[in-house]
């Protein structure tokens, strides 16, 4: 009894501990680079700013995983009525912010940011379907494209159709990683959906209709056709892996793990990436912050700084290859023509917002996942 | 009652408490969430749901663990078999040394590795290319099922050989001398002679090893692709990409009704070996 009522006290001791010493706690979810990110570049600069407090980043883990533990530790406390909830700042996918908002779960915060105004983007409003304005900013945009080795391509496919007599032409020199290995991979299905389904606006925009699906079954047999003579690969990094030993030759990936894998010599320096039409989605991350924060105006601060011109300059174009959160105008002047000029290197800022998409809405995701594992996998 | 029981039974409390709450709770939670639908009724929909999304996931998911035991079984009583009768003794001694590294690495290590060492143009078929074994155009990559059963087996052979060199070690040395006096081969000797005598150890380790593979989420999802794939891949994807718990617990009754019949092999052999 004596030392359960120990462990009792040592418990409450702790949870009371970083209070006192001003800790603030950012989640994120998202591969290793969003923790590197927090805690190499945002973490330090933000205790610089502010003597005597100290940011932990947590990482949840990679795709919607992520978010969905964040979700799921955020309802558990908001279920069990605890009065200051342990996560401080939370970055989250779009799929879950929607589910989040709908909840209560979030604070109404970005009019009370100065940074609040410098992002006009659609997505800073609409996640997925779901209505989010003022609840969240986004850190920043990224995007899938097509990776491929020129000295192996040479006939470099512009759009799905193409990609398909390609891949006829070079079996098992396409590689993608599925559905559950990461986001890579589900652009690239939701993309084909969209290339094939026609009414791809109605599956980003709305409104739902539960019959959509049912017109998929051709395009889903082709996928099931076209994915015997591809790699299927395992993970994001999987499909980058395996770009690097020559392996395959083209493959989706995300733009910013593309060059930050090549920054640090792990990916040939003469990949190329090519957008291909009708267009693939891509997807902000979103800093938010619950409703409940025990630290909510430092909470506010840290975004409002993650958020600024200089930071998303720096931190997200230079330094971690991300397309920026708030309007790219904003960051003229904040950054040198070179960072600029590598970032749209292959993919021309025009390119990007003709052929730059969206995920479809939540309801139509997970009637893509679904027929997929349905009609694909198994 | 006598204060005797009764103390017994206080020492068993903690114990017993803890079992119930870290284990049996949560199972009976999951299974009973597993029969439940989206409106509180009970029946079988999640079932249908899982078997029509991943009835190949399922059939796939005992061909690996199957084989991986199978296979594990193998290379367990070779390198058991040479450390009790063999009769080099650096040999013996290097072995016996050697074979126990894999357990001390965990799953997700393993997993990592075997990703740059079995890929197409990984260590393995690089080592193999430079020495000339085979032509650098006749490189297949392994990470497929065939990478994961070599984790497994890689993982899993050294435990079930540490249990059964244990075994074997324990027998009468008497009777394997009396073979090999006779002029039987090592060989037969291990397989007519040692392993009737070590059956009950080896059954019990490779029914440990079954269920442990069959719980691993790390090497399916990292050395293989996911289609197809094993169900703790599944399991987790259902959470993560639906929130969708009473599928996943689907899932989870299929993973357990596998244990259970391997449990029951267990059971049986331990009934058998308390009443001899």
């Amino acid at each position: 009894m004596r030392i359960s009522l120990a462990a009792v006290a040592l418990a409450f001791a702790f949870s009371i501990a970083p209070a006192k010493a001003q800790t603030i706690n950012v989640a994120t979810a998202g591969d290793q680079n969003m923790v590197d990110y927090v805690r190499d570049y945002l973490g330090p600069l933000f205790e610089k700013k502010h003597p005597g407090v100290k940011v932990v980043a947590v990482g949840t883990g990679p795709g919607d995983a992520g978010s969905q533990k964040i979700y799921e530790k955020l309802a558990a406390q908001k279920a069990a009525g605890v009065g200051a909830w342990d996560f401080d700042v939370i970055v989250v996918h779009q799929k879950m912010a929607g589910q989040m908002v709908d909840e209560q779960l979030l604070a109404k915060y970005r009019d009370k940011i100065d940074t609040g105004k410098l992002v006009t983007r659609e997505t800073a409003a609409n996640a997925l379907g779901a209505d989010v304005s003022g609840y969240v900013m986004p850190m920043f945009h990224s995007q899938t494209a097509l990776a491929y080795n020129p000295d192996l391509v040479k006939d470099v496919p512009g759009s799905y159709g193409a990609l398909i007599d390609w891949v006829k032409k070079n079996p098992k020199k396409f590689g993608y990683n599925g559905i559950k290995g990461g986001m890579s991979g589900v652009a690239f299905v939701a993309g084909w959906v969209y290339a094939f389904g026609g009414g791809a606006d109605k599956m980003m925009k709305g409104p739902y209709d539960v019959a959509t699906k049912a017109a998929w079954d051709k395009l889903l047999a082709d996928l099931k056709d076209f994915n015997k003579s591809v790699v299927i690969t395992p993970g994001n990094a999987g499909t980058l892996d395996m770009l690097n030993r020559g392996e395959i030759s083209i493959g989706p990936v995300w733009v910013d793990m593309f060059y930050t894998w090549m920054a640090e010599g792990k990916l040939p320096p003469n990949m190329k990436l090519k957008l291909i039409a009708p267009g693939m989605p891509g997807q902000p991350m979103y800093y938010a912050t619950p409703v409940k924060a025990a630290n909510a105006r430092l909470a506010e601060e840290f975004i409002a700084m993650a958020t600024s011109p200089e930071v998303q300059a720096e931190g997200i174009v230079k330094r971690f290859n991300w397309y920026p959160g708030i309007d790219a105008k904003h960051l003229e002047g904040k950054l040198d023509q070179a960072a600029w000029k590598k970032l749209f290197a292959d993919i021309s800022p025009d390119e990007l917002s003709a052929k730059g998409q969206p995920f479809p809405i939540a309801p139509y995701f997970n009637d893509i996942l679904e027929s997929y594992e349905k009609k694909v996998a198994n | 009652m006598s204060s005797q029981r009764l103390f017994g039974l206080l020492l068993v409390t903690p114990a017993l408490a803890l079992v119930t709450a870290l284990f049996l709770v949560p199972l009976g939670y999951s299974v009973l969430s597993a029969f439940t639908h989206a409106d509180g009724s009970i029946g079988l929909a999640n079932f249908a749901k899982a078997f029509e999304l991943y009835s190949g996931d399922i059939a796939y998911t005992i061909f690996i663990v199957v084989t991986s035991t199978a296979l594990t079984g193998l290379v367990a009583i070779a390198i058991a078999g040479y450390l009790t009768m063999g009769e080099t003794s650096w040999l013996v001694t290097g072995l016996a040394w050697l074979y126990r590294w894999p357990l001390f690495i965990p799953f997700i290590v393993a997993a990592q590795c075997m990703r740059t060492f079995l890929a197409k143009n990984g260590l393995a078929n690089n080592t193999l290319v430079a020495s000339g074994l085979i032509d650098a155009a006749d490189t297949v990559s392994l990470l497929d099922w065939r990478g994961v059963i070599i984790t497994f087996v890689w993982k899993q052979a050294p435990f079930v050989a540490l249990l059964l060199a244990g075994a074997m070690a324990s027998i009468d040395r008497a009777t394997i001398e009396a073979a090999r006096n006779l002029g039987a081969r090592r060989l037969r000797c291990l397989i007519e002679i040692v392993l009737p005598q070590v059956a009950p150890t080896l059954m019990v380790a490779l029914i440990l090893s079954f269920v442990t593979t069959l719980s691993v989420l790390s090497v399916p999802l990292m050395v293989a692709g996911s289609q197809p794939t094993m169900l703790t891949v599944d399991m987790a994807f259902r959470i993560n990409a639906y929130g969708d718990y009473p599928v996943a617990n689907a899932l989870g009754v299929v993973s357990y009704l596998m244990t259970a019949v391997v449990a029951w092999f267990y059971l049986r052999t331990a009934l058998r070996e308390r009443e001899t």
